[in-house]
């Protein structure tokens, strides 16, 4: 039987196929995809340009604390509650 | 009573604690390598987690991050988000290795990498790019040591002294206990660290501007440079915010001191519970830091050493007795990474080179004699690198905290196999090219385009993998065509030939073992089920 899917199946020899392959790196539930858009999409707002330009500033204070300080306080302790909500949900 | 002597006299009292827990792990030691070298992989969530930050956070987080603060204004704050970054590299990561580690016993990241790519190469240069980056950390973490005992007791202890005194107490209770001690020290030094950064900031906070919000104004007011981005050296661009974030982030994760302790975890449950909740611990200790830093840079500004901000407010503005606490605190962050860094250097050296190479088969004990032996050489030529001047130290020590992420796309490639899997060459060829631009980008030409070098040099390791398994697939497509033709002139060409027959190197010997780790992924949630 020759192999059909040579360069396809690398890790595999001739002929034999892996089936149903998956990438790893793709969340397999419903709440997976969720924890991981959520915190990407929060994890990029904690990254130029987005901290070098609209959150750049001091004022508005937020709490008696400057701009920057707080919006970057809050996106980390949000981040984190990704985590943290992902390993209750068995993510 | 004296400051120094009461600064002194806590960081006494905290080393001799640290004495009595290294003596009743030795109580507690049983007889063999793995409960010598990983705790008998039944590490529960509480002592991880506090081994994990502890060993994370260095003298670096304790008196450099205040410096930064102090420099560099609010931009130092990007450490929230490597921290942060750090919390989801374990859950995702640390629990894979933590299921190929229980699964292949592994003990070391050598091990997991030689094992997968089938390379004794792969070993050794996984097991010296271990050793000779994280051994410069013995140096930074003993330098800052004898520096935080000479502080303390006014230089009447000198530098040499204390650097030997507090190295000598670490490896002592590793020699002891084994990775048992130091995790029982990390839970102090951790606690320790914890609460004395957080009270010697808010006691000089309300003592000086009385309290942060009052703080924050006063900044505001004095010194807005301090409150945006770059900030007032230009230091934080977008480049080297994104750059710092990668860097101490895998950069420190794929690090074998820290790599190691996943192997440790009772279970795949726990390092992902470290995972989620890691992150609390370990950006909330910037928050005083930036305290510290801030209102240094009001009150005393023109310090010579800025890393020096946050002793020399204590000294000048609190009280002894905080100032020993805290001092000692110090100590603790240092001795933390200290001990980890001496224990991974340990483990890597006997079992992928004494073990492997030079005595194979001997008994656990001889292993852990051996090990022991080690941590004294290490404990030597730690010292000598400390209270001495190398020339070449200084660019090894630039390289080091980047030199590890070298490690990373092998590792990744491990843990998160995709179709086409790296071949050992594109790993080696890539390690090669990766340290080559580090040493480039860091060193001759420092952050080009204002990118720092170990996302330079990253980039480089993963794109010369890639080239390499491109190139390995030609040859592999050219030999399977021969094998091919072979094979189909043959009177067994019906049924599949047996794998010794084929015509295959390079990345088809990819083999029994990365197929049994891949499936293991795949069904990974059965595997950490039926393991624990």
């Amino acid at each position: 039987m020759p192999d059909d899917n040579r360069g396809k199946h690398s890790g595999h020899a001739p002929g034999e196929e892996y089936p149903n392959y998956r990438s790893h790196y793709r969340p397999r539930t419903r709440d997976g995809r969720i924890a991981v858009l959520l915190f990407v999409a929060l994890f990029a707002l904690t990254q130029p340009p987005f901290v070098h330009g609209v959150a750049n500033r001091i004022a508005p204070w937020v709490l008696g604390v400057p701009f920057l300080y707080a919006y970057l306080l809050v996106l980390y302790f949000a981040l984190i509650a990704v985590l943290i909500w992902a390993k209750r949900r068995g993510v | 009573m004296d400051v120094w002597l009461v600064a002194t006299g806590g960081i006494c009292a905290y080393l001799i604690v640290t004495v009595a827990l290294g003596v009743i792990a030795n109580r507690r030691l049983a007889p063999n390598l793995e409960d010598f070298l990983l705790y008998g992989r039944k590490t529960g969530f509480v002592i991880l987690y506090f081994t994990v930050v502890a060993t994370y956070h260095s003298a670096f987080a304790f008196l450099g991050s205040g410096g930064f603060f102090y420099t560099h204004g609010i931009g130092f704050w990007v450490a929230g988000s490597w921290t942060v970054l750090v919390g989801a590299i374990t859950y995702v990561l640390g629990s894979r290795i933590w299921a190929l580690g229980k699964r292949f016993d592994y003990f070391t990241p050598a091990d997991m990498l030689a094992d997968f790519y089938e390379s004794e190469a792969v070993r050794v240069v996984v097991a010296v790019v271990s050793v000779g980056f994280t051994i410069l950390y013995i140096q930074v973490q003993a330098r800052g040591l004898g520096y935080i005992l000479s502080v303390a007791s006014g230089e009447r202890i000198s530098f040499e002294l204390g650097t030997l005194i507090l190295m000598v107490v670490a490896a002592g209770y590793l020699i002891a206990g084994g990775l048992r001690a130091v995790y029982w020290t990390d839970v102090l030094q951790g606690a320790w660290m914890y609460v004395a950064v957080w009270a010697g900031s808010l006691v000089l906070t309300y003592k000086l501007f009385g309290g942060p919000l009052a703080l924050w104004q006063r900044v505001a007011v004095e010194r807005p440079d301090l409150l945006t981005v770059p900030g007032p050296e230009g230091y934080f661009t977008p480049g080297m915010w994104f750059g710092l974030m990668v860097v101490f982030s895998f950069g420190i994760i794929i690090q074998p001191h820290i790599l190691i302790r996943y192997y440790t975890a009772v279970s795949a449950q726990t390092i992902k519970w470290l995972g989620a909740t890691t992150p609390i611990f370990l950006m909330t200790l910037y928050i005083p830091a930036a305290l510290v830093g801030l209102g240094g840079a009001l009150v005393m500004p023109n310090i010579e050493i800025a890393d020096r901000i946050f002793p020399e407010m204590l000294f000048n503005y609190a009280p002894a007795w905080l100032t020993g606490i805290i001092l000692a605190g110090a100590t603790a962050a240092a001795m933390s990474t200290l001990d980890s860094i001496l224990h991974s250097n340990m483990t890597v050296l006997t079992r992928d080179v004494y073990q492997r190479y030079v005595v194979p088969h001997a008994t656990p004990a001889h292993y852990i004699l051996v090990g022991r032996v080690i941590v004294l050489g290490l404990l030597i030529v730690g010292y000598l690198l400390s209270v001495r001047t190398f020339e070449f130290l200084v660019v090894l020590v630039a390289l080091s905290g980047a030199g590890a992420l070298q490690l990373m796309p092998a590792i990744l490639g491990v843990c998160f196999p995709t179709r086409h899997l790296f071949t050992r060459t594109g790993v080696l060829a890539g390690i090669g090219v990766g340290l080559a631009t580090l040493y480039l980008t860091l060193v001759v030409i420092p952050h080009p385009l204002s990118l720092h070098g170990g996302v330079w040099s990253g980039s480089q390791t993963s794109s010369s993998r890639s080239a390499c398994h491109a190139v390995h697939s030609r040859q592999r497509l050219r030999q399977c065509g021969v094998f091919t033709a072979n094979w189909s002139g043959s009177s067994t060409a019906t049924t599949a030939p047996p794998r010794s027959s084929l015509n295959y190197n390079s990345s088809h010997r990819k083999s029994a073992l990365a197929r049994r780790v891949k499936a293991s992924l795949h069904r990974r949630r059965d595997c950490s089920n039926r393991i624990t």
